[in-house]
């Protein structure tokens, strides 16, 4: 229903809209600007522009240690996932058996628990562990690597899920009919249509990896910081245009991998 | 966010299948739910300073929490920020939401979308530094004031103003998301119903709409709540060493002052809390459905 004029109301609505959208996009625009201010102390307006802060964040040791096993950690983590969520995705929407709701429940848990507290019972887990066993997991790459995988394990199952749902199931059944393996089926029917669900799920979970900073924190140990712990700690001291530059770069690379989901299946459909 | 699955395919039968989904649930259960159980048990047992903890049955950690007033500060100043961040997030995310869902056009509306879904998941730690650009000594909202007049000499940062602020902007998306959601799925003829029949505006509003995505708007609070209860990188970074919140203070107990018996209860505490609060606003809510769309 269109009105014939513009009200005052109707004025103030769209602005009061207009003002939190930027209220919420105003400071991640700021500090990507930061990031090519030439004054190497924040302030405003710049002096001019550079892009030395790049290379002097490339250049620290603890954002780019941090940087690379964050990459490998979300590329680990989202392929680990799928290996454990796609079977458990194609169980849910598949089939119908005794403990269904439970276990969907239970895939999705990860994401009810708080991190800090998921985090907490984990490094308490893994000592625990390590005393019974002498086996150290806090602190290496693979307790690290198990705690990422948790948090990709809901949204995997869930992308999944929803886009094995959307397969019409008597395609599959024609195929197993005309003498295909369920293998063969998989492999020949249902995996090309849910890829763009599978390429979601993959970016998803790349990214919840590569931004995890409750889970982590009681999981890094001494040389193996990820990206978020390595920010975190810089800014307890400082704040200057090289973390911006860190965040300019961790903002576009995040952008990328969520635009290329919302190529595959909607962004706003996954969330 | 979990919910129940959607009912499954019919399809035939293959014995077994349903081991498909073991490897991933014992997963969860290996390194989410033993874990979760262990710390529960250790919750109780007695710490000894210098020897970790003594194997006990005690609810001391619990007690310890009750009879210390800084204990009970933290939990008061984490349900405050909350519960101010949330209202706020109902106030300010309802507009837009609203707006995404009736006003924007079909061009204006996916790039609209975009924008509230991306800071979503741009990382806590990359969302706090960009409000310590804004709101620090030398940050653009000092200047836009020293500038403008307002005020010579503003520094917002450690300040429980700047978690409130920093907090909102971080939670927003979730709200205006979830309300916009319930309003798409709402019936619009209903609104244009009450307007063709003489409602004026603010009454169709009052009315209709809010009624109408009132499930969206609890939904959305109850999400923002949980979400800030939780917080970590917003009250560490913004709020300053002054300013404690639960789950910075879990965090130093446990890895800090290794204190895991009284670490651990106060994670429980912190979950306990959470949950009795959503699941009473729900009934709340419920209740207030109920008597309101009659």
């Amino acid at each position: 229903m269109e009105r014939q004029r513009p009200r005052i109301g109707g004025v103030l609505y769209r602005a009061s809209a207009y003002a939190v959208l930027a209220f919420v996009l105003a400071p991640l625009a700021v500090i990507v600007w930061v990031a090519f201010f030439a004054n190497p102390i924040i302030g405003f307006p710049p002096t001019g522009y550079t892009l030395r802060w790049f290379a002097r964040a490339w250049a620290s040791e603890d954002f780019r240690s941090g940087f690379l096993l964050s990459v490998q950690l979300g590329i680990a983590a989202a392929a680990i996932s799928l290996l454990l969520g796609v079977p458990a995705s194609i169980a849910i929407a598949r089939h119908d058996f005794p403990g269904r709701e439970a276990i969907n429940t239970l895939l999705m848990a990860p994401l009810v628990v708080p991190g800090i507290v998921g985090g907490a019972a984990l490094f308490i887990g893994y000592l625990a562990f390590e005393l019974a066993t002498g086996i150290q997991i806090a602190g290496n790459l693979a307790g690290l690597l198990i705690a990422h995988t948790l948090l990709a394990i809901p949204w995997t199952v869930r992308l999944v899920t929803a886009a094995l749902l959307r397969v019409d199931a008597s395609i599959i059944e024609a195929a197993v009919n005309l003498g295909a393996s369920p293998f063969v089926a998989f492999r020949r029917v249902t995996l090309p249509a849910i890829r763009p669900g599978l390429v979601a799920a993959v970016m998803l979970s790349f990214v919840i990896s590569f931004i995890d900073l409750e889970k982590s924190l009681f999981l890094v140990g001494p040389g193996r910081t990820t990206l978020q712990i390595a920010i975190m700690n810089y800014l307890e001291w400082n704040l200057d245009p090289t973390i911006a530059a860190v965040a300019a770069v961790q903002i576009a690379i995040i952008g990328l991998a969520l635009l290329a989901a919302d190529r595959a299946v909607g962004l706003t459909r996954i969330i | 966010m979990a919910g129940r699955p959607p009912p499954a395919q019919p399809r035939r039968r293959i014995p077994g299948a349903p081991f498909l989904a073991a490897p991933g649930t014992l997963f969860v259960v290996l390194f989410l739910l033993l874990p979760l159980c262990l710390m529960l048990r250790y919750s109780f047992n007695r710490f000894v300073p210098g020897d970790m903890m003594r194997e006990a049955l005690t609810g001391a950690n619990y007690a310890k929490f009750l009879h210390d007033p800084f204990y009970q500060d933290v939990l008061g100043t984490t349900l405050w920020v909350s519960a101010v961040s949330t209202a706020i997030c109902v106030v300010a995310g309802f507009p837009v939401a609203y707006y995404l869902a009736r006003s924007a056009g079909p061009q204006l509306k996916p790039a609209l979308m975009m924008a509230v879904a991306l800071p979503l998941l741009m990382g806590n730690a990359v969302r706090s530094a960009a409000w310590m650009v804004m709101l620090g000594k030398n940050g653009v909202l000092a200047k836009l004031a020293a500038v403008t007049g307002i005020a010579a000499d503003v520094n917002l940062m450690y300040t429980p103003t700047a978690v409130i602020v920093a907090m909102v902007s971080v939670l927003l998306p979730f709200m205006i998301i979830t309300v916009q959601s319930s309003l798409e799925n709402a019936d619009r003829a209903i609104e244009e119903a009450a307007a063709s029949l003489g409602a004026p505006p603010l009454r169709v509003l009052v009315r209709v709409v809010l009624p109408l995505c009132s499930p969206g708007l609890v939904a959305g609070a109850v999400l923002c709540f949980v979400l800030s209860m939780n917080a970590y990188a917003t009250p560490v970074l913004i709020g300053g060493p002054k300013m404690h919140m639960m789950a910075p203070t879990v965090y130093d107990e446990i890895a800090k002052a290794m204190n895991w018996p009284f670490g651990a209860a106060l994670a429980f505490i912190l979950m306990a809390v959470t949950l009795i609060l959503t699941v009473a606003s729900n009934v709340v809510a419920q209740r207030h459905y109920r008597k309101w769309t009659g």
